[in-house]
């Protein structure tokens, strides 16, 4: 055997376990992605079932009448006015600036396209019951649910969830049920308050734009008014309350007794509400279509 | 302790670090949250009430602040009443020189008990023993 043969067979050998090694490189790669997507999956589907789970422990709460004691009760009011009073100010102004901005916007472009006739249809149908939850949802989602969020999550770092066990105070009836509940009438009365607002900007502009009476205004918003729509719209509200509320306590109980998880908990809490906006929203469509 | 605490959880009222007053409530909604829960008494009536406990700690210009505000005596204090709210109260003190370390004998907590002996029906004080010395005859 020449040295170049030597070589050369050493070289082939070496060419052919470099190509056994990314081969299986390669096997190792994509079955660690499918682990990793079916890890992910798993993970989230855990989650899901975890919420639900959760969202039925509370509802069969919120059904007993055992649980409302008067320091929940307190809990509860409490709760409507930094959520609902407190906002107000900041609330109608934004209210009044966005809807005038829009119900001015959608005019204009429905009389540029000669779609006057539809402007009732385009009001009732897409503005008040569509963009007034959402635009209750995203206010309450960054003013009170991040709050909601951080709360538990220090509550639970300093040690206050075991104080209140030690007391024999449940969770559940004091923290948890008047947070849930106060989340669902708030979202119900920002979003009717964002619905009028709006309705009497349109006042001004339907008579700026098309010159139009406010009986002529009123008539035409009755006429396209859809009383399942609105049921709707409510029920959505609601729904949108509810878990806007229940994803940040839940994420927040998550918290460990280091202050470090408190960031951690709080951003998963966040996006899993927004996650959850988004499928409510896509659900209430479908609702509407079907 | 724990094992105490266990076996007597249904009247247990513990005073300890380990059982902090809630940063997001003032001094009178931590106290008066026990009777509006346990015993449903109106807020009104609970404030009416924890305000003269505070009245007879000395410390009812403490009602209206919340737990960093507070000196370590006033809020050895106010946890101590909040444990006095439980009815029929055991209450269980945990190391009470942890809460205020900075005092010399057992004179001030014996005070502090004796002020609102009416509210409760025992107190158990759990102490590492070498800090027998600060409860000189009082000790068991």
């Amino acid at each position: 055997m020449s040295i170049k043969s030597v070589f050369d067979s050493g070289y082939l050998k070496l060419l052919r376990s470099c190509a056994k090694i990314e081969f299986l490189t390669d096997m190792g790669c994509s079955m660690e992605w499918i682990e990793k997507i079916g890890r992910s999956i798993g993970k989230a589907g855990k989650s899901f079932g975890g919420t639900l789970a959760f969202s039925g422990k509370v509802l069969a709460r919120m059904l007993r009448r055992k649980t409302y004691s008067s320091a929940t009760r307190e809990v509860l009011v409490n709760q409507i006015y930094f959520t609902s009073v407190q906002i107000l100010p900041a609330f109608l102004l934004v209210s009044i600036l966005f809807s005038s901005l829009l119900v001015g916007i959608v005019f204009q472009v429905l009389k540029d396209f000669g779609l006057t006739e539809f402007f009732g249809h385009v009001l009732m149908g897409l503005i008040v019951t569509e963009l007034s939850p959402i635009f209750a949802v995203l206010l309450i989602t960054l003013r009170s649910a991040s709050a909601i969020n951080v709360e538990m999550a220090v509550m639970k770092s300093n040690r206050e969830l075991k104080t209140l066990e030690t007391f024999r105070i449940d969770l559940m009836n004091y923290l948890v049920v008047p947070r849930i509940i106060n989340g669902m009438v708030s979202m119900v009365l920002l979003s009717s308050l964002f619905a009028i607002v709006l309705m009497a900007s349109g006042v001004l502009f339907s008579g700026l734009i098309f010159d139009m009476s406010v009986d002529v205004y009123r008539n035409i918003l009755l006429n396209s008014t859809s009383f399942s729509d609105i049921f709707i719209a409510l029920v959505k509200c609601a729904i949108f309350g509810f878990f806007i509320t229940l994803i940040p306590i839940r994420f927040g109980l998550r918290a460990t007794s280091e202050l470090t998880s408190v960031p951690v908990v709080v951003s998963g809490g966040m996006v899993n509400v927004f996650l959850a906006v988004l499928i409510i929203e896509v659900l209430s469509l479908l609702t509407k279509l079907l | 302790m724990q094992r105490f605490l266990s076996t007597n959880s249904t009247v247990t009222a513990p005073v300890s670090v380990d059982v902090p007053l809630l940063s997001n409530q003032d001094v009178i909604m931590n106290i008066s949250l026990i009777k509006e829960y346990h015993e449903n008494m109106s807020k009104k009536d609970a404030s009416l009430f924890v305000m003269q406990g505070l009245q007879r700690l000395g410390i009812a210009h403490v009602a209206y602040k919340r737990n960093p505000a507070l000196t370590s005596e006033e809020r050895f204090r106010a946890m101590l009443l909040r444990a006095a709210m439980v009815k029929d109260a055991l209450i269980v003190i945990d190391r009470p020189f942890k809460i205020i370390s900075h005092l010399e004998n057992a004179g001030f907590l014996f005070q502090s008990l004796s002020e609102i002996d009416d509210l409760f029906i025992h107190c158990h004080i759990f102490e590492y023993r070498w800090m027998k010395e600060k409860y000189g005859d009082l000790c068991l």
